[in-house]
Order: C-alpha cells, then structure tokens, then sequence
C-alpha cells in the first residue's frame, strides 16, 4: 500500500488546499440545490397565482413573489441549474473548440497565423456586444446563448492550448515520438495535449465562471434564454421594473450568482496553485 | 525594434481587415430591418418595402460592399437611418460619455487595485492580506449589472445622494459630471479592481523575493522605500499588460453599465442600433470599438516592448 | 345646513371653483421636460407609424383635417369641404393667414406638395390608396380626385397614426427623413439629440383655428400653448424614469407601472392620470399553419384563457375586461359575440380541442421583449397547459418579430397591442383582417364586410356591418382580444389643465409656479 499514485497525491494536494475546499463546498452546495429543486423547491417556479403579486418574504414565501406571484425561492432554484447547465454546455464547447483550434494553430505553424489572426479579430469586439449579436441572428434559446458564449470565449482559450502546444512541441520526447513513426494526431493526442491539461482545466474553471456572469448580462439585456424559464439573469431583468417596490426580485438571484461565481473562482484559484502553479497570474 | 513595430502593424492591418469584414457581414446576418422601427404593429410587408425603398437601402449586396470599403478607406462612416446625421457624428458625440466612464473607471481600478496589490503583498498572509484579497475575489465575482442595480437602489433611491442615471458632460458642470459618473465608474471599476489587484500582489510578491530586495531589507531601508524605490518598478511590466486587457474589458463592460445608468455612450448607441437595425451605426460602431481595442492592444505590447528587449524577439 | 347639504354645498364650491380657477391662474412661461418610454425614429411625420413619433410630431405638425375628442374628423388647416355629388372630388379651402415655423404663408401648393409626397413615401399609403389626382385649383383650395367612392376618406385624410403632414413644398420636396422639422403646430421644433431628447418651443406665431371649438379639442380645436419649452427625453427605463420624475428633473412619466404608481399615491407633490383604455391586447393567429388554421383549435384556446389573468399580471390595476374591438363609448361599439368571450372554461375548450387536429405538438408563441406582451405570452403558456396544448415563448426585438409575424411559417400565435385602430375606428379595426393580412390566410366573410363597410355611408347600416364582423371574430376564433389595457401617466402637480389622451397634449396646459 505504499505505492501512492499520481492521482492520489494530486488528490492530496488538492484538498488540503484552502481556495479549493472553500470553493468546491459552495460549488457541491449549489449543486445539490440545483439537482434537488425537483423535491426542494416549495413552489412550482412557472405557476402564476396573480392574488400573490409581488408578496414580500415572509413565511410562505422566503424570497417574496414576482409579479406573477410566482415564488422567487423556487424560480432561485431551478435559475440555478439553468445557469449551471449553460455554463457547464459552454465549458464543454469551449474546452473541445478551444482545444482543437488552438492545438492545430501550435501544431502547424502554417495554419497557425491564418487561425490566431481570426481569433484576434473575434477578441477585438466586445463580448456581450457578439452575444447579442448572434442571439440576434440565432434567435434566444438555450442552445443559442451556449453558442453565443462559447464564441465569445473560444479565442482565449484557444490561446493558452496553443501557447502550452508550442513549448512542449520542442521537448526531446516528442521528436522521440516522432523518430519512431508515430502520426500527427497521435503525438498531437498522446504527448502534446496531456502536457496542456492543467492550465486548461484551469482555465475551464474560470470560462464556468464566465459563461454563468455572461448569461446573466444577456438575460439582463433581453437576450438570454426565453421565459417562462428562470435563468438566475432573466429573474432579475423581470424584476428591474419593480426594483423601487420589491427589491427582493432582484436581490436573491443576484446573490445567488456571486455565490456561484466565487465558488467557481475559488476553485479555479485552487486548481491553479495545484495543476498549473508556474501561471500564478 | 524596427522590425518589431513593422510585424506589429502588419499583423493589426490583417486583424483590422478581418474585423471591418465581421462588421459588415451583420448587415445579412441580422434578421429584420431598419423599416420596420417607423411602423407600428399594422405596418404591412408592402408598406415596410415602401419605407426601405425610399430610405435607400436596397441596393445589392455586392454594390453595399464596395460603398462599405470605399467609405471607411476615406474614414467615412456613412449616415445613419434613424439619427439624422452621419455615423462618425454620433460616435463623437457619444465618446465624451462613454470615456469619462471608462476612464474614470480605469483609474479607480488601477489606483485601488495596486494600492490593495501592495498592502496584500507587504502583509503577505497576514490578516490583512487575506482580508485584501478575499474582498479583490467577491469583487471579481459580483455581476456588475447587479452591483449597478443594488448601488441605484442604495445611494440614489434611498439616500438621495446622488442621480441614479443620465451624464452631465464635464465642460457644462464639473460637480454635475462628477456626480452622474461616480455611481456607474464605481460600479464598472470595482470589477477589475479585483482582477488588478490580484495580479499587481502576484507581481510584488515575485519581485519580493529577489535577492536585491532582500538585501535592501537586511539593510534595514523601510519598507515604504522598499516598496516604492525597488519593487513598484519591477512590477510594472505585469501590472501594464494588465492593464491594457482591463482596458479592454471596461470598453466592454462599459456598454451593460451604460444601460443601467441610462448613460448616452457608445455602448448604448450600438445597443440602440442592434435594436432598430441602423445598419450604418451597428456597423460603425463596432468597427470604432474594435478599432480602439486593437489600438489599446498595440499601445501595450509597444509599452512592453519598450520596457523589456526580450520581447521583440518573439 | 345639515352635514350633507354642507357637503353638497363645498362639492359644488370646488366644481366651481375647477370651472373659473384655470382661466384665473393660466401662466404663460416654463419649461416641462416629459419622460417618454422610446426615441422617435423620424421626426419627419410623415414617414413614420410609431406611437414614440406621434408624441412629439402632432405638436410640430398639423393635418388638414383632425380628429376631435371624439375622434371625429373636423376641419384644422382646412376651411372645410365640398365634396361632389357622385363623391368623387373633395375640394379643400384652405385656411388663409396660417404661418408655418420658418415664417412662410400655408397655400394651396403647400397642401399639394404634402399630399404628393405622402402618396409617394408616406408610411401608411392606404390612408391615400384611393386618390386619382390632387391639385391647386386656386391660391387657397386643393382639390382631390378620388379613384372611386370612399366613405372612409375624411377619416383617412385625418387620420394621426403617419399623418398626412402639411409641410411647407420647399420640405416636401425632399426625401423621406431628410426633411427640416417645419410645420405650423404650436410648438416649433429646437433640436434632437440622439439617445438623449427632443427639444419643442413655443411658436409665437401660431394661429388658432378659428371655425373650431374654443377649448382643446382632441388633436384638433384651440391649441393654446403656454410652455416655453417642452422636452422629450427618452428614458426606457421605467424606475429611471420615476426616479427622475420624483427627483423633479422631469416634470412627466408617459408610463408607469401599477406597483409604482400605488407608492406615489401618497405624493403630494405629484398628479396620476389614468389614460384608459389606450389599446387593446390582442393574441393573433396564424391561420396558414395547423393546428391554429383549424376553427375547434382557434375556439377551444378562446373558451380556455381567463382574461382577468392575463390582463392583471400584464396590466396591473390599468386594464379593463371588455369583449369589444373598439373602445367603450364610441359610436360603433358593439357587444356582439360577447358570451364567448372571458370564458375561462376549460371543459369546453377540452370538447373544442377533441375535435380538432392537434396532436400535442409545440407551438410558438411569437413576442416582442416588451414587458406586458411577454407577460401575456407566459400568462398564455401556462393555461394552456392545463388543456394539453405545448407552447414554447419565441422572444425576439421588435424588427425580427414583425419581419417573422407577416410570414407564414415561424409561428403560430403573436400578441402585441392595437391601439390607434380603435380609435381611428372600425374601418381602421377591420382593416388588419382583410386579405388576411394579419393571420396569413383570406377570410372571405370579413373581406366582404369591410368591403361593403368602406361604401356604406349609413350609420346604422355601418353599426350593422361591424356588429356582424365582431360576432365573426367570436364565432371563429380569428383573434382573441384579451381585454383593454391602459397607461398610468404621472405628473408633477404643478403641471395644470392636463388631461391625459392619444399623445401627452402639451398644448392648453401651464405649470404653476
């Protein structure tokens, strides 16, 4: 039993870091809420019972009514698991576009100008300024806003892969490689990308923490997911007309979104003293 | 260096070529059109093909393309559909809203984020380091659209201490425009005060730990001088590059605060444009911004060049 | 003198005192600046239909005929008519010694020019579909030929909605949206600045119109300006616009939420008008595709929707539950259909559902990201659940929305208010439905009623004809009016005479000091 494995130490590691454990719990909490609103949540999110417009909280209603009388509390949960499953749908586009874009950018120095180029260009207009842009053109759905936000945060990505792939295309072990015979995607897969895992998967983390901010502002300006469905961004849009007569609409959700974003930065924050702890930056 | 500045400028020529193309590609990406923000709800496909006819916009595409180039070749904009005047007007109007914003932003970022960069560092991992930075995460954290609603809420409706929305341009009334700026600066600021923060206490502790610091503090100089004389220098470099990508962002994020606060900016005009199909202004409007991203961009890796002679070799 | 005489007595002291004060304490001077919810997109009346462009262009501009209170069409640049006897030619005197902003006199070139450029640009070209020719037919008179009879022309030529503007021939010339702001209104225009405002002067050279009725009159009789200024700032944001409202930067709020308005109830400092009903909420239909082109689908949706619940979450304390397609009080307003209406029933929509063609697929609900209609969009949603019908939101701005809703394919219901057709009246209220415009698919019994409308010059005879066609809008289902919704319109209490209408009068009102 003595030999400790890799994945254990990093395990380790991992855990007895502060940033990480911190972050992790808010993060499985928030998980948990978003996994359970089905059983958890008092109300159902989408039913109106307009005789409860705008009920402040109180006992029925931790978090008061909108002005649908719909419960804020309930609409808090399931904005939750719509804002982490866009996040999550994003890190997933992005983590595999980002990848691959900026890998073959750093594999083939021919392609890679024409590519780094394009992804410039992307950078160069505002983010939420190309997410509305394309909600507009796509129409606003959640597919639409995962699009939307991965677009928006592929060039980043794409750069630090391609950074990771140009170091470790010059270590000896990938000429190695390629002394015996082994094809592009081969090395490309096998020795070049492990060695890009960390600062990606760090990376990733912080997109998480992007993606659930960016769909918040779209919602906020009108282009996030459709209603009735609750994302945490668009309760608080519907909540902006009553602002001066019942805060609590926008308050909860809003608060609900720093607890995941700090949660996911914490996170991150750990995943980077652990997996990547040359980019302190 | 030469070479350097030569390879700069080419590469920003290609992006700029590629952003102007992006730009105008919008003009048939975007469904809907200019026409129809004249007409109410009754308004018939025949009269919107009416309207559009006599607001000249159907010409081929091909044709559109060529007075695109041809125009931004002669720093034309061209006019707008809705606003009465040309593209480049509006813009100019617009700036002095959308950089008092920006700019003041900036600064309370840059000073409020190295200040909290140094105290965190030169208490590293004491309280006050840890305080320092867990506020620079919630900061980092907050979304900003939110933070500006909360903050209208508090000081503005319920204290009454100042507008919750609008601009009062600086040359009419300095008081007015400090008191139009602070609420949507503070706000759009405090986001990347974070983030500098964060980078600027990385950068000290880096520099910290170098021999000649050491050696400066077994002399038993103060830390002030230390600080000041020895490692605020050294940590330019970073705290710089940063600064440009802050700059960049607040362009950004200044357009979702411009709402917020009802500020007349180049945010809220391009907002405005996307809304009612004002082609021209879309189109215009985000060139400009990329255009003034890329030279933020440039102005930067120049800096860092400059600073640091290793750079040009890359 | 008992309580109640004494009563009596202070109630009628206070009408009398409402009925001499204003004349007393009218005050010339001020500056008002107005809240308004959206920025005009032209400010060349002609060419635009939008609400936002109405309020402030009907204080710049002038018709040759207005309509009243009442909404009845009345002389205002015009003397009056003679129209032939085959009712062919309409022959305009116009009125001598009226001034437009730059000074110029209006004659009859001025009217003909107007006219022509209307026909050639204007944003509502049915309102002069049925012109043959116009002319100056002497200093002070057009005359205009008509294609055939139109009962519904004085209507047309006064109609608000893109105003057939008189503008000076030296503008009319010129092409849509490059016109200098010149008219012959009350107030003459100062400047626009984009995303900011629009600023109106008084115009000191303004000549009442002397045939008309002595006091305000709709968009017509005496338009006595006392402001100095009036400023139209555009400020989207409801609590913006009530903050500043409460803050005194601006002096009134085009719209206020009911929420908002019963917190201010209580200031003394400020006024609330109710301006009800402003327009009605209409779901639409599109008739082109199943399962909304099939009747028993179209009526099991009408017996199911409970108004009252939609109306009050979209309209909360501004709306009124009322069946019919024009507003209460006007001269054709008719009951007919009215049981179906506010049904709420849905055993019956279920028997009405069972004999249609849906299968359970999704079918989307089309709206604009205006607050009230995504409101009655979800509303929508959500009851219709209870009967088995799968509806999805499909929210987009307002240029993808109307692009999408005069298409066939792309949706299958869209709500959005109708709020200058009832008032201009039944022709204008029908006139949506006809060639199926509106839902995609001709109805032949409504083409052959608004037909028959348009030549019908017997009132009663007219009341008939609409009647018929309300009670087929109920029979078939082919939209669903929801109820009428109104606008709370909030002032500063100093701001005096107002009374709410189509446009924030400005005209006729002064601000106490």
């Amino acid at each position: 039993m003595t030999s400790a494995s890799p994945v254990r130490d990093l395990g380790l590691r991992l855990l007895r870091n502060r940033s990480f454990a911190v972050g992790g719990g808010l993060i499985f909490a928030v998980l948990l809420i978003a996994l359970t609103a089905d059983w958890l949540a008092p109300f159902d999110p989408l039913r109106n019972a307009f005789r409860m417009r705008l009920q402040p909280p109180g006992a029925a209603h931790w978090f008061g009514t909108d002005h649908y009388g719909r419960d804020i509390l309930s609409r808090v949960m399931y904005g939750t698991r719509i804002s982490l499953l866009i996040g999550g749908l994003v890190v997933v586009v992005t983590g595999a576009l980002g990848t691959v874009i900026g890998a073959v950018a750093g594999f083939y120095s021919r392609l890679d100008a024409p590519i780094m180029r394009l992804m410039d260009a992307t950078m160069a207009f505002p983010s939420i300024v190309l997410a509305m842009i394309v909600s507009a053109v796509l129409g606003a759905s959640v597919v639409n806003v995962v699009v939307a936000l991965s677009i928006a945060t592929i060039p980043h990505t794409a750069r630090i892969v391609r950074a990771s792939v140009l170091v470790a295309r010059e270590h000896d072990y990938v000429e190695a490689a390629r002394a015996l015979g082994a094809g592009d995607l081969r090395i490309l897969f096998r020795h070049v990308l492990i060695n890009c895992l960390g600062p990606l998967i760090v990376r990733l983390t912080y997109v998480f923490a992007i993606a659930i901010l960016a769909e918040a502002t779209l919602s906020f300006v009108g282009a996030g997911p459709p209603p009735p469905a609750p994302s945490l961004g668009s309760i608080i849009a519907q909540g902006r007309d009553f602002m001066r007569e019942a805060a609590w609409i926008t308050i909860f959700p809003g608060l609900t979104i720093l607890v995941c974003v700090l949660g996911l930065n914490l996170l991150g924050d750990g995943l980077r003293d652990v997996l990547d702890p040359r980019s302190r930056s | 260096m030469a070479a350097f500045l030569a390879r700069r400028l080419a590469g920003a020529l290609i992006v700029l070529l590629l952003v102007s193309l992006m730009s105008f590609a919008l003009i048939w990406l975007v469904p809907g059109d200019p026409a129809s923000a004249f007409l109410d709800a009754s308004a018939t496909p025949d009269q919107i093909q009416r309207l559009r006819t006599a607001l000249g916009l159907d010409e081929p595409l091909p044709l559109q393309m060529a007075h695109w180039y041809g125009r931004i070749l002669r720093g034309d904009l061209g006019e707008s559909i809705l606003l009465q005047r040309s593209v480049s007007a509006a813009l100019i109007e617009r700036l002095p809203a959308t950089l008092s914003l920006a700019g003041t932003a900036l600064l309370i970022a840059t000073l409020g984020g190295v200040a909290a960069g140094i105290v965190a560092a030169v208490n590293h991992d004491k309280w006050a380091d840890q305080a320092t930075m867990s506020a620079a995460l919630i900061g980092l954290s907050v979304p900003d659209f939110w933070l500006g609603l909360v903050l209208i809420l508090v000081f503005a409706v319920s204290l009454g201490w100042l507008p919750t929305g609008g601009f009062v341009p600086f040359g009419e009334s300095p008081l007015g425009w400090l008191r139009t700026i602070a609420l949507p600066a503070l706000t759009l600021g405090l986001v990347q005060l974070g983030f500098i923060a964060r980078i600027s206490r990385t950068a000290m502790l880096e520099v910290m730990r170098q021999d000649y610091v050491r050696t400066a503090d077994a002399k038993g100089i103060s830390k002030l001088e230390i600080v000041v004389r020895h490692c605020l220098p050294n940590a330019f470099i970073p705290i710089v590059t940063v600064i440009g990508i802050v700059a960049g962002a607040l362009l950004g994020g200044a357009v979702v605060i411009e709402q917020v606060y009802s500020i007349p900016g180049v945010g809220r005009l391009i907002i405005g444009a996307i809304a009612a199909r004002d082609f021209p202004v879309m189109q215009g409007g985000l060139l400009f911004l990329a255009v003034v991203y890329l030279t933020v961009n440039l102005t930067v890796d120049l800096i860092y060049a400059l600073v640091d002679p290793r750079v040009r070799l890359t | 003198m008992n309580r109640r005489t004494l009563g009596c007595f202070a109630l009628s002291a206070i009408v009398a005192a409402a009925l001499i004060g204003p004349a007393a304490a009218q005050r010339r001077g001020g500056d008002v600046v107005i809240g308004i919810t959206q920025a005009p997109p032209s400010l060349d009346a002609q060419v635009s239909s939008a609400q936002s462009a109405r309020n402030i262009n009907l204080h710049v501009f002038e018709t040759l005929y207005a309509r009243d209170e009442t909404a009845t069409p009345v002389p205002e640049l015009a003397e009056g008519v003679k129209i032939s006897a085959d009712g062919l030619t309409y022959a305009f005197a116009i009125r001598k010694g009226v001034k437009f902003h730059n000074g110029k006199e209006l004659d009859a070139g001025d009217v003909v020019a107007s006219l022509e450029r209307y026909r050639k640009v204007g944003a509502s070209p049915a309102l002069v579909a049925a012109i043959e020719s116009v002319q100056a037919t002497g200093p002070y008179e057009a005359t205009v030929k008509l294609k055939s009879p139109q009962a519904t022309f004085l209507d047309n030529i006064s109609s608000p909605r893109a105003p057939i503007a008189i503008y000076p021939a030296s503008e009319a010339a010129k092409e849509a949206g490059k016109i200098d702001v010149i008219g012959t209104g009350p107030f003459r225009f100062v400047e626009y600045r984009p995303d900011s405002h629009v600023k109106l002067a008084r115009f000191d050279g303004y000549v009442p119109n002397p045939n008309g009725k002595q006091t305000r009159d709709g968009f017509a009789g005496k338009k006595e300006a006392f402001l100095d200024t009036v400023t139209f700032r555009f400020m989207p944001e409801a609590g913006a616009r009530t903050a500043a409202l409460e803050a005194g930067e601006i002096q009134f709020n085009e719209m206020s939420d009911g929420p908002t308005v019963k917190r201010l109830a209580a200031d003394r400092r400020l006024t609330i008008h109710k301006l009800l009903p402003f327009a009605l909420q209409v779901i639409k239909f599109n008739h082109a595709q199943a399962p909304t082109s099939d009747v028993n689908f179209r009526r099991a949706v009408l017996a199911a929707l409970d108004m009252e619940e939609i109306m009050a979450i979209s309209f909360d304390d501004i709306y009124q539950i009322d069946p019919g397609w024009l507003y209460p009080g006007s001269k054709f307003y008719s009951k007919a259909g009215a049981e179906k209406y506010n049904k709420g029933d849905l055993a019956l929509a279920k028997d009405h559902l069972a004999k249609s063609g849906y299968k359970g697929e999704k079918l989307v609900f089309m709206v604009d990201n205006i607050r009230p209609n995504v409101d009655t969009a979800t509303v929508f949603q959500q009851r219709l659940k209870a009967i088995g019908v799968n509806v999805e939101l499909s929210v987009s701005d307002w240029p993808t929305v109307s692009k999408i809703g005069f298409t066939p394919t792309g949706w299958s219901f869209w709500a959005h208010g109708f709020g200058i057709e009832p008032f201009e009246g039944p022709g204008s209220v029908m006139s949506p439905w006809v060639n199926g415009l509106s839902q995609q698919a001709k109805d032949p019994k409504i083409d052959a009623l608004a037909a028959a409308f348009a030549l019908e010059l017997d009132d009663a005879k007219r009341k008939a004809l609409f009647d018929q066609f309300q009670q087929h809008m109920y029979d078939d289902a082919v939209a669903i009016k929801a109820g009428n919704y109104g606008m709370f319109q909030v002032a500063s209490a100093r701001l005096k005479n107002f009374t709410p209408y189509r446009i924030p009068r400005m005209w006729g009102v002064w601000l106490e000091n």
